[in-house]
């Protein structure tokens, strides 16, 4: 009976009713909209950001986040990439070599940040490969070569096939330098990457820095699920245990994309809370003019033998009403307008041109978003428990009509 | 015949010190099973508040209610509440059904507070509303009756818990003549036949008439207890 009353009074009113579920609808759909839109660009950006780098799980020498040096290196860097690739949750492990260099050609010199890939690896794993603006990538078979960014090219006046000279301190601390040819350049759009970061085999880049073969500064393991990253952690930690060695989560080997998404996602939620809690008003409103306008009912009910906790339960169940369809109305409008974001993705370069930054990171220009089903569970949950929330008042109220009064 | 409702030294006031107004000073009566008493007088009287606090609506200032032998001053709000919902049946003066409830729900209102079973419910309240005479206009909801069909619910939702006292506040105020006489009528019978016990306060020398017991109330007092006597329903009779 309570049922069928809260559900009856709700349409009492039946404009008020409806926009006020309509105010909850599309407040909560502009919520989960947003939300799973920030979703979607923070988990493009780690996956982009890892691949590019070690991975969601990163073996390190135990000294080199404190001060990195090309002779904090990892040795046994290909025996432990076996053994992590043996971990049913790893897609792919990368090896990785570190450093810096002075870059010259016969214009210029650029300060360069050099990393030592595995060509084949990156083709499958990181977007840079697809960023080539002139020449090729890296292959395999390549000696002396490197691939660079278009700003570092401009300013050593750089193209394919051009040499250059890279100028370094080697593992022992001893000046050396090498000649390279350029295979090819690539373009981000990021000018972190397009003026400073170069790419070279990384057995080139040992016999650069003096490294010992097998070795590396960073063996990485990028992950089927990144949800697995705690799991994988303690298992490659486990590997690692005793040695000069440790393995880190990705948040700990790019700090600065960690805290970006962590502020990011802060601010988002509490946009989205401050909307919501706005609307919030509009259901208490609409529930406390019904309850008001029902002074007079409540008493019979209560002179009747309706007992105050029986009363209070149609309030509630009011609130649960309007809370459940306002919910159904947002989650459904927000996950179909984020799945479709999700499928489609949204090209972010007809907003703001090619290469797209966040936090210094390069990510794809093509954002998706992501709906899951905790974010429709907990935005679902926030809203209707704060609904049920905000009905105490009106509740109060109710239980405390004065019958005589209202039966006068 | 045991008292149903027996009331001693019953006093109320509301406000303090010398704004304070005394509604009732020092009520006495009893009411036995299966009485059918009117209570009419002018207005302030007192008659409202006499019923308020029978019913455990209201609390009073001194005095004693007691309902089947047992006093109600002591009770808790919710121990109020059930002698309300398992004892006590009330009718009031504008109907006050449930709007959102059809004729049948409002009458089933208080047996589903009672908790008795769907199917049990049902059953009584279809044979009530019959008694009544709204069989057909179950499923109408308030605004589709008639104030006396309105009210015959609001009686057969009174009646159909069978209670040991129904209080009616002027159950016949609302309607006319010819369809307060129908009610009367009804409540004569539901007293006649279930052996409801009714106590109603009325303005209408017709109503007046048609009870067994008579109380007058003046100035918060029972000035007459007995039987209707036609000068006092005359003397009383605030009808338009």
């Amino acid at each position: 009976m309570a049922l069928r009353l809260a559900w009856r009074s709700l349409w009492r009113n039946r404009r008020r009713t409806l926009i006020t579920v309509v105010s909850i609808g599309l407040g909560l759909t502009c919520a989960v909209f947003f939300i799973c839109f920030a979703e979607g660009v923070y988990h493009q950006l780690i996956e982009d950001v890892v691949r590019m780098q070690a991975g969601h799980v990163t073996v390190e020498h135990k000294d080199y986040q404190a001060a990195p040096a090309v002779d904090l290196f990892v040795g046994n860097a290909e025996r432990l990439r076996t053994r992590i690739g043996e971990l049913a949750e790893v897609q792919e492990t990368k090896l990785l070599v570190l450093g810096q260099g002075v870059a010259r050609s016969g214009t210029g010199s650029v300060g360069a940040s050099v990393m030592g890939v595995e060509p084949s690896v990156e083709a499958k794993m990181s977007m840079l490969p697809r960023h080539m603006v002139g020449g090729r990538y890296l292959e395999d078979a390549d000696e002396a070569r490197v691939v660079v960014g278009t700003k570092l090219a401009e300013r050593l006046h750089l193209a394919e096939g051009k040499k250059l000279v890279l100028t370094t301190n080697d593992a022992s601390g001893a000046l050396t330098e090498e000649l390279f040819r350029v295979a090819g350049v690539f373009e981000t759009g990021v000018e972190e990457i397009d003026g400073y970061l170069l790419q070279m085999p990384i057995s080139f880049a040992r016999r650069l820095y003096g490294l010992p073969a097998g070795s590396a500064t960073q063996v990485g393991a990028v992950l089927k699920d990144s949800g697995d990253e705690a799991r994988v952690l303690h298992k490659v930690s486990r590997l690692v245990e005793g040695g000069e060695s440790r393995a880190y989560p990705w948040q700990e080997i790019i700090p600065e994309v960690a805290s970006y998404i962590r502020v990011d996602r802060s601010s988002n939620w509490i946009f989205q809370g401050i909307l919501l809690f706005l609307i919030l008003f509009t259901i208490f409103n609409t529930i406390l003019m019904s309850v008001l306008e029902r002074q007079r009912e409540f008493a019979v009910l209560l002179a009747l033998g309706t007992s105050p906790w029986l009363l209070r339960r149609q309030i509630v169940l009011e609130s649960f009403f309007i809370g459940i369809l306002g919910s159904a109305l947002g989650l459904t409008l927000g996950g179909l307008a984020a799945y479709a974001l999700e499928v489609y993705g949204f090209d972010i370069t007809r907003l703001y041109g090619q290469g797209v930054s966040i936090s210094g990171a390069f990510i794809s220009p093509i954002m998706h978003a992501r709906v899951t089903a905790r974010i429709l569970f907990w935005l679902g949950v926030i809203v209707i428990g704060a609904t049920l929330l905000i009905s105490l008042v009106p509740m109060r109220r109710a239980t405390r009509v004065n019958i005589v009064d209202e039966l006068r | 015949m045991e008292d149903i409702v027996r009331v001693a030294g019953l006093t109320k006031e509301y406000g303090q010190g010398e704004v304070a107004v005394h509604a009732l000073r020092g009520v006495d009566l009893a009411i036995r099973a299966g009485d059918f008493t009117a209570m009419a007088g002018p207005s302030g009287s007192g008659k409202t508040t006499l019923l308020n606090l029978i019913g455990g609506l209201d609390r009073p200032t001194s005095g004693e209610v007691a309902i089947e032998g047992r006093s109600i001053g002591a009770l808790s709000m919710s121990a109020l509440s059930r002698l309300r919902r398992d004892r006590i049946g009330f009718i009031f003066q504008s109907y006050n059904l449930i709007p959102v409830l059809t004729a049948l729900e409002n009458a089933e209102y208080v047996l589903m507070l009672q908790g008795m079973s769907a199917a049990e419910r049902q059953d009584k309240v279809r044979f009530i509303l019959k008694e009544v005479g709204l069989e057909g206009l179950e499923k109408r909801f308030p605004r589709e009756l008639s104030g006396g069909q309105q009210q015959r619910v609001a009686i057969a939702r009174a009646v159909v818990s069978e209670p040991a006292l129904v209080l009616a506040d002027e159950p016949t105020a609302n309607v006319d003549s010819k369809t307060a006489a129908g009610l009367m009528d009804l409540m004569a019978r539901l007293n006649e036949e279930k052996g409801a016990t009714f106590l109603f306060s009325t303005h209408d020398q017709a109503v007046m008439k048609r009870a067994r017991k008579l109380l007058l109330m003046q100035d918060g007092q029972v000035a007459y207890a007995g039987d209707p006597v036609d000068e006092m329903c005359e003397e009383n009779d605030g009808r338009e």
